[in-house]
């Protein structure tokens, strides 16, 4: 995404650095990015003043990140992680966590840069999770690459500093470019940080929340702090959901007894009797979830 | 039009219901294209602003010749395939008969608004395949014609010959 021809240093050894931004907002996508240039150049990168893009201001961070643009020396690259990914991944039956997201978007991106003919020789993360775990998993993937994965990276190696500015400036970018989804009236950009804590993310949350959809999709409806927003809406019990529980409470979950109350698995029966009525079904129709209706309601 | 429909009940004993299909009525809403078979149970009933926050999209696959859409509901991603009803049947939406008086049969009378012609159902994790429930449904018509059909002299004879080997 960054650079253009792939420059002469590409086949000399470099080290990139890994960092992230927007992994704790209630909405908005998460981005990662990264940031290479040759070993030899390291030195020089001190010099840039890059910082943990959390203690910069945002002028600063835009300014910085043109800087490294336009210097040849540098490459970057970023993988942004749209909202409706991340809540489809973590609500999934087979469900994903953030972690596992958040190692697969950065080793896509190493992927990434050494498919664009880089020689990668060192590699500088953040950690997400346990860091010797992290690093081993990195290093099984990549054994040519050194990683070096550590806590408060973004603070304490220049390269990883620099990859956060990147991360950081596109997500703010992202967010502020955002063309919702829904095409509901009254709705508006004026999302503050995506922060729970931000009181005009909470203000966008409270006047954005719908009864039956929840939210727009630009809400992560994985993140826990979205739950109380959505205590008042309508209740939506999926098909999934209750299998699982199914399979855990030997068939006769409160769940199912609330769905069969709904003519949605049975008609008008009693939660004793869902196994029998079952068993007494043709497999042709019970295969079908076909049921004879004798009274509609 | 009016079709009636009668059924029996083992467990009642036997009721009666009757539904009214105004069909070919131009009056009748045309709801192709706009029902949709969600893989959850939203505890609401009533008008819902649906097109403005429901949308779904083309994906790129295609499964057993039906091209796949995408679309997310309260942040899960679902995945759906249009149906067509097939030839000779038809989709309905039923609401209970506005009647005075209060017998059995006026209890369990209904009247179709509107209907459909093919229904969109989406799955939650997982493509949509012909193995779905739905679409499997549909061998229910093949099965019930067959079942219906009247037995010819030739072939009571025969299956009686059949029985007497």
């Amino acid at each position: 995404m960054g650079s253009s021809p792939i420059p002469k240093w590409a086949s000399r050894p470099c080290v990139m650095g890994i960092d992230e931004a927007g992994r704790g907002p209630v909405l908005g996508p998460m981005v990662y990015g990264c940031l290479y240039c040759p070993l030899s150049y390291q030195k020089a990168l001190e010099t840039l003043n890059f910082a943990d893009s959390k203690t910069l201001k945002e002028e600063k961070r835009e300014e910085l990140f043109d800087n490294l643009k336009a210097n040849a020396s540098i490459g970057w690259e970023v993988d942004i992680i749209d909202p409706r990914e991340l809540s489809a991944k973590m609500l999934k039956t087979e469900k994903i966590n953030l972690n596992e997201i958040s190692h697969n978007s950065a080793i896509g991106l190493v992927r990434r840069v050494l498919g664009m003919g880089f020689l990668l020789s060192e590699v500088y993360v953040d950690t997400v999770g346990d860091a010797e775990k992290y690093r081993n998993k990195l290093s099984e993937i990549f054994p040519g690459i050194k990683f070096v994965v550590a806590k408060k990276a973004d603070s304490l190696f220049p390269v990883v500093s620099g990859a956060s500015i990147v991360a950081k400036v596109t997500r703010d970018r992202a967010l502020r470019g955002w063309v919702l989804d829904e095409t509901a009236e009254n709705m508006h950009n004026k999302f503050g940080s995506g922060y729970p804590g931000d009181p005009q993310t909470k203000a966008w949350l409270d006047h954005h929340k719908h009864l039956v959809f929840g939210f727009p999709t630009l809400v992560r409806f994985s993140w826990g702090t979205c739950t109380p927003y959505l205590k008042d809406t309508v209740e939506v019990l999926w098909e999934c959901d209750a299998l699982a529980e199914d399979s855990t409470n030997n068939g006769s979950s409160k769940r199912q007894v609330k769905l069969s109350k709904l003519g949605f698995i049975g008609c008008k029966r009693k939660s004793e009797d869902v196994e029998s009525s079952g068993k007494g079904r043709c497999k042709f129709f019970s295969a079908r979830k076909l049921e004879l209706v004798t009274h509609f309601k | 039009m009016e079709a009636s429909m009668e059924s029996s009940d083992g467990v009642d004993g036997g009721t009666m219901g009757k539904i009214d299909l105004w069909h070919g009525d131009p009056s009748v809403v045309d709801l192709t294209n706009r029902v949709h078979l969600l893989p959850c149970v939203v505890k609401h009933d009533g008008p819902c602003p649906i097109s403005h926050y429901f949308k779904p999209r083309k994906s790129d696959l295609v499964c057993d010749g039906l091209a796949v859409e995408e679309a997310f509901f309260r942040g899960r991603k679902l995945q759906g395939v249009t149906v067509s009803i097939p030839e000779g049947y038809r989709g309905y939406v039923l609401a209970k008969k506005k009647l005075t008086g209060g017998s059995d049969m006026e209890a369990n009378s209904w009247v179709s608004n509107a209907e459909f012609q093919n229904i969109t159902y989406w799955n939650h994790d997982g493509l949509p395949s012909k193995q779905d429930p739905l679409t499997r449904c549909f061998q229910w018509f093949a099965v019930a014609d067959a079942l219906h059909e009247p037995i010819t002299k030739e072939e009571l004879a025969f299956a009686s010959a059949a029985q007497d080997n």
